[in-house]
């Protein structure tokens, strides 16, 4: 096995093209071979020192988030803590300390799988990525992404930028919940991030995704009926509804697919909630779990 | 000397412990060492058809391949000798060992192991206990009947022993009861789950075998290399390296026999490192799995007359160190309290699932919990509040337990009130919070346990034990107790522990019996040393010897401190060049049981040095989803005397935590095979330090005669007792429903709240 510590973008495009796997924190991809998930590729090209994916560049219209961030800088970037507050919940409740402190973004999304937590917040915040080879760049939505459990339609060489999140209109709030047996160390039974935009007391706009409870993060659909409404009780019980009525989820060790869709309606309806009281201006501090004790009581 | 007046704790192991530059056996490398890989069945219940190992023999590299071919015929173990090192006509658990390698590298191994031909007819797997014990029931051990039994140990069929206490005449003052109250509780099984995993590796040296290995009882581990392979005890020695932790897990002997002899097949070091899975699926110390029944009658007063009682527990495959587990179960079932009428059976049912063994304070959290669990449950059907039935029902001093035990001065109403007082009981909480009381009770045993101590021609002092340092600092809290009777500092005293080729024989770290019985030996092995030293002195300073007093480095005539001679100067004027200590310790006489009978007695029937603790616990349950969080825990013990008041804080807030685990996340789920579905720690989920409550913790010190050193009990077990117990209590205040199923899971609670019931594998 080689290992190449790629210095520049060129580099590790180069290396992609000779067929070289990216590693980033390697927190899925070497804990994965450890535990059986296949074993390591021969040849491996470390992409955690290229400065170009390790950047927060807020433009005009979006913000470009580098696949190399890691989940520690996510969570207390102010950035993301105040315009993506939902990928700062989330980034906060992954693994541990040293977890999150070489675990990246990039990682998140490129290892496709269905309980990453990051995944639910980038879709409503509508987050596309950035996809680049040594034939080229190109932008694809995160539906397009990801085609199943551990599956992307990212070619072999396509090394993931950055995520591209466009800027947040006034009155918007995102926020990220989870269901954890535990607080720390904890992997996704089910969780729901939500995007809130109020148009004056109203609901202007609202998305809502989910974590674990498909194949791929699930984009809850249907949520029109609660625009233009206030955001009550009412209008919470609804979300939570569709919401569990849209998952599919299974049942295994961690829960029954009963529990899951409980719960799912919960996480939804909780961030929704939180999604809402931020767009309001309330600030509730990152991680939501912690802050409401939802999800894992506080 | 008042135990008070001991100096800080300085514990000797920390420094390479917290630097990481200690060893433990998964470092040690030795010239021409071997990789193990154990061949598991992964079946649980088959009768071998073929098993060929010529191919893998065949592969270069591969040094040694055995199968129970090429070991000594011998089943052991106490109670009932039920193994063999290796399968021999069937397999009974998954992780059953059908085959061992010996090979040059971790791949050439793996080869080896695929090379091996293991064919097998399955058998239906035999893993409900009910159905176990049924008539016309198949066995796990057809042959059960030809294996030697030691001990008080009735069995029959699958029932691997049996033990009941039976007192007074429970089944009349049941009927004259004015309130009974029944009820069924089932507690998974669940692990110690170090966080080092069980390495060993083995070195011959012509005729002698040393083993270094990652046990808590080395003693054991070298009977069980000498039972299995037929050798005497001075060609073994075992050597434990720093232990990354234990609870049990690492009771006893486990793979010594296997990897000394493979290393004597192969003609080379050898060395063994599980992984986390075979940490979870191979070992013999599960904690059990259990189905308790119990049934109450009180009378108008509120006070206990009668309970019966009955405990099936999971014993899996083969014994381990299990035998006295039924008595022991038996026991928490009838708890802590006054009861003159008393009527439980308890018994131990082989299955196919992983042996159960020892892991702290084995069978009693489930039984405790589930028994406290009961209690709160009698207290709501009298319609008293739950503080008030227990200061009514417990023992106190005087007074006869369930087993005709008279207690002579122990603190558990103490406890009850300190713990409770701290706690707030009865303040008012927000509706999604409430506490939750249990109390628990656990025996102190008294052991064999010797101790060398020797001071050196140039005054420095070496103390050598048999008992094992698994974390809790108690080995290196015996320094504390020989620096005290020399008059020296404790940093003046190096520690040799863990070599069985150095120590005289002890329990090493298990029944909380490291400071009870070896901290007794060592005492009396410096006070040898002691002894020499003030003779020696009263030669110098032309005094009598019992006027010689050890204090500071000097030994000191009584009343005028000037008159001194620094105790390094004496150590070489000795005639022998160094002064020796040997000594083991005293008898301690058990208590006495008056009025009761107990079948299938495993020492279990009267408690020496009861240990005694009542825990409250304080729960936020998010009633959205079941997850519960204990958000502080208030405990109170009685381990009689504390001498070192830090390493005790940390085994209470170690035992609670675990407790939390046991409590909400922890327990194995089978397939219908009888496979571990969650042998893992994604899926087994442990507590956390993030999860970690507040956690105060009070101590009622009664000085306690025949018991351990200055009057101290033993104390790393108990505080793993009552914490089960007191989250059930105050899960179901807070949510107004009981819930009889441990772990008391997210998704159980929330079924239990919502009158769902799930169907799970
Ligand atoms: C103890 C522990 C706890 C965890 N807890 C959580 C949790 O709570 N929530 C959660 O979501 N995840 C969790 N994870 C999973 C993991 O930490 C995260 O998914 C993390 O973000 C992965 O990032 P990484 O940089 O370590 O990825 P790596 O392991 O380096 O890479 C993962 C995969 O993506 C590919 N890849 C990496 N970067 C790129 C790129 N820029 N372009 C293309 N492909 C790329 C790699 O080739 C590999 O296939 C946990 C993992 C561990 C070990």
């Amino acid at each position: 096995m080689t290992l190449t510590i790629a210095t520049s973008l060129d580099d590790i495009l180069a290396g992609l093209a000779q067929g070289a796997r990216p590693i980033a924190g390697g927190t899925d991809l070497v804990v994965g071979s450890r535990q059986g998930k296949g074993s390591l590729p021969d040849t491996l090209i470390a992409i955690d020192r290229v400065a170009e994916l390790n950047t927060i560049d807020v433009g005009a219209d979006a913000t470009r988030i580098g696949s190399g961030v890691t989940h520690a800088r996510l969570m207390t970037d102010t950035t993301v803590v105040e315009q993506f507050t939902s990928i700062a919940d989330a980034s906060a409740l992954v693994g541990s300390p040293a977890t999150r402190n070489v675990g990246t973004l990039g990682g998140n999304v490129m290892n496709g799988s269905p309980a990453m937590d990051t995944g639910a917040p980038l879709v409503v915040l509508g987050a596309k990525a950035e996809l680049a080879s040594t034939s080229g760049t190109r932008t694809i939505g995160l539906d397009e992404l990801w085609t199943g459990p551990g599956q992307t339609s990212a070619n072999e060489d396509e090394l993931c930028v950055a995520l591209v999140i466009p800027n947040r209109p006034t009155a918007s709030g995102s926020a990220y919940v989870r269901l954890e047996y535990r607080r720390a160390m904890e992997i996704a039974i089910v969780g729901a991030a939500a995007s809130v935009e109020f148009d004056g007391d109203a609901i202007g706009a609202v998305n809502v995704a989910l974590t674990a409870v498909a194949p791929t993060i699930l984009e809850v659909t249907g949520l029109n009926g609660i625009v233009g409404s206030a955001l009550d009780d009412a209008t919470l019980a609804q979300v939570a509804e569709i919401a569990s009525e849209q998952a599919a989820p299974i049942s295994d060790l961690r829960a029954s697919d009963k529990y899951r869709r409980h719960t799912i309606g919960v996480m939804a309806r909780r961030a929704v909630d939180a999604a809402a009281r931020r767009a309001a201006g309330e600030q509730i501090a990152v991680p939501v779990n912690r802050a409401l004790g939802v999800g894992a009581v506080q | 000397m008042a135990v008070t007046d001991m100096p800080e704790f300085i514990r000797a192991d920390g420094p390479d412990k917290v630097t990481g530059t200690g060893r433990y056996t998964a470092d040690m490398t030795l010239t021409g060492q071997l990789v193990a890989k154990f061949k598991y069945a992964e079946v649980t219940h088959a009768i071998i058809t073929k098993l060929d190992v010529e191919a893998a023999r065949a592969i270069p590299g591969v040094f040694a391949v055995l199968t129970a071919a090429d070991v000594p015929d011998i089943r052991f173990t106490y109670g009932i000798a039920d193994r063999t090192l290796f399968a021999t006509d069937r397999v009974r658990f998954e992780g059953e060992i059908v085959a061992a390698v010996a090979a040059i590298s971790d791949d050439v191994a793996q080869q080896a192991l695929d090379a091996i031909v293991f064919e097998y007819d399955e058998l239906p797997p035999i893993v409900d206990l009910e159905a176990a014990i049924a008539d016309g029931a198949a066995l796990v051990h057809p042959d059960v009947d030809s294996y030697v039994v030691t001990g008080d140990t009735p069995h029959s069929g699958n029932v691997a022993t049996h033990s009941s206490i039976a007192m007074g005449n429970a089944e009349e003052a049941m009927s004259n009861a004015a309130t009974v109250v029944t009820s069924r509780y089932v507690a998974d099984a669940s692990h110690a789950t170090p966080i080092e995993p069980r390495a060993v590796v083995a070195q011959w040296e012509g005729e002698r075998v040393t083993v270094y290995t990652s046990t808590q009882v080395p003693f054991d581990a070298r009977n069980l290399v000498c039972e299995a392979l037929e050798l005497p005890a001075n060609r073994v020695r075992i050597i434990a390296p720093h232990l990354g932790g234990g609870f049990g897990g690492k009771c006893g002997g486990h793979f010594e026999p296997h990897i000394a002899a493979l290393a004597r097949a192969a003609k080379r070091p050898v060395k063994l490192v599980f992984s986390r899975w075979e940490e979870f699926i191979a070992p013999d110390r599960r904690r059990e799995g259990m189905i308790i029944d119990i049934t109450t009658g009180v009378d108008a007063d509120g006070k206990i007359v009668a309970r019966t009682g009955n405990i099936l527990l999971d014993n899996g495959a083969y014994l381990a160190d299990s035998a006295f587990f039924p008595q022991a179960a038996a026991m928490h079932v009838a708890g802590p309290y006054v009861i003159p009428n008393v009527f439980i059976d308890s018994r131990l049912v082989y299955t196919n699932h992983q042996p159960s063994g020892s892991v702290r304070a084995p069978t009693a959290p489930q039984g405790c919990w589930a028994v406290e669990s009961h209690t709160d449950e009698i207290a709501a059907a009298i319609g008293m509040d739950p503080l008030d039935f227990r200061r009514k029902n417990i023992v106190t001093t005087g007074s006869v337990g369930a087993v005709g035990q008279t207690y002579d001065e122990i603190g558990l109403d103490q406890c009850l009130e300190l713990a409770a007082e701290s706690a707030g009981w009865g303040n008012d909480l927000p509706d999604d919070e409430a506490l939750g009381i249990s109390v628990g009770w656990w025996p102190s045993f008294h052991s064999p346990a010797g101790a060398y101590a020797k001071m050196h021609g140039d005054g420095s002092i070496q103390v050598i034990t048999g008992a094992s340092e698994c974390g809790t600092g108690s080995v290196m809290t015996l320094r504390m107790l020989a620096a005290d009777e020399l008059g020296v500092d404790q940093t003046d005293i190096e520690l040799v522990y863990q070599d069985t080729g150095a120590a005289p024989a002890g329990p090493g770290s298990s029944g909380s019996m490291t400071l009870f019985n070896h901290g007794r030996a060592v005492e009396r092995a410096a006070r040898q040393i002691a002894d020499q030293i003030k003779e020696l002195a009263a030669t110098e300073l032309e005094a009598n010897a019992a006027d010689i007093v050890l204090a500071d480095g000097k030994a000191s005539v009584a009343g005028t401190p000037t008159v001194s001679v620094p105790i390094v100067e004496l150590a070489g004027s000795s005639p022998d060049g160094e002064i020796l200590g040997s000594a083991t310790t005293e008898d301690i006489e058990w208590p006495e049981i008056k009025g009761s009978t107990c079948l299938g007695d495993q020492g279990f029937s009267s408690w020496m040095a009861p240990q005694f603790s009542c825990h409250v616990v304080r729960v936020k349950v998010d009633k959205d989803t079941g997850v519960s969080r204990v958000l502080e825990v208030h405990a109170a013990h009685d381990s009689g005397t504390i001498i070192n008041p830090i390493a005790a804080h940390g085994q209470i807030e170690g035992g609670v935590t675990m407790g939390i685990g046991q409590a909400l996340t922890e327990g194995t789920q089978y397939d219908d095979a009888g496979r571990q579905r969650n042998a893992g720690l994604l899926e087994y989920k442990l507590q956390t330090i993030a999860d970690a409550p507040k956690i105060t913790t009070q101590f009622v010190e009664i000085y306690t005669p025949n018991a351990g050193p200055r009057g101290a009990k033993g104390l790393a077990e108990a505080p793993n007792v009552a914490t089960c117990g007191a989250v059930n209590n105050a899960i179901s205040a807070a949510i107004g429903k009981r819930i009889y199923q441990l772990p008391m899971t997210a998704e159980r609670v929330w079924a239990a709240m919502n009158d769902i019931s799930l169907e799970e594998a």
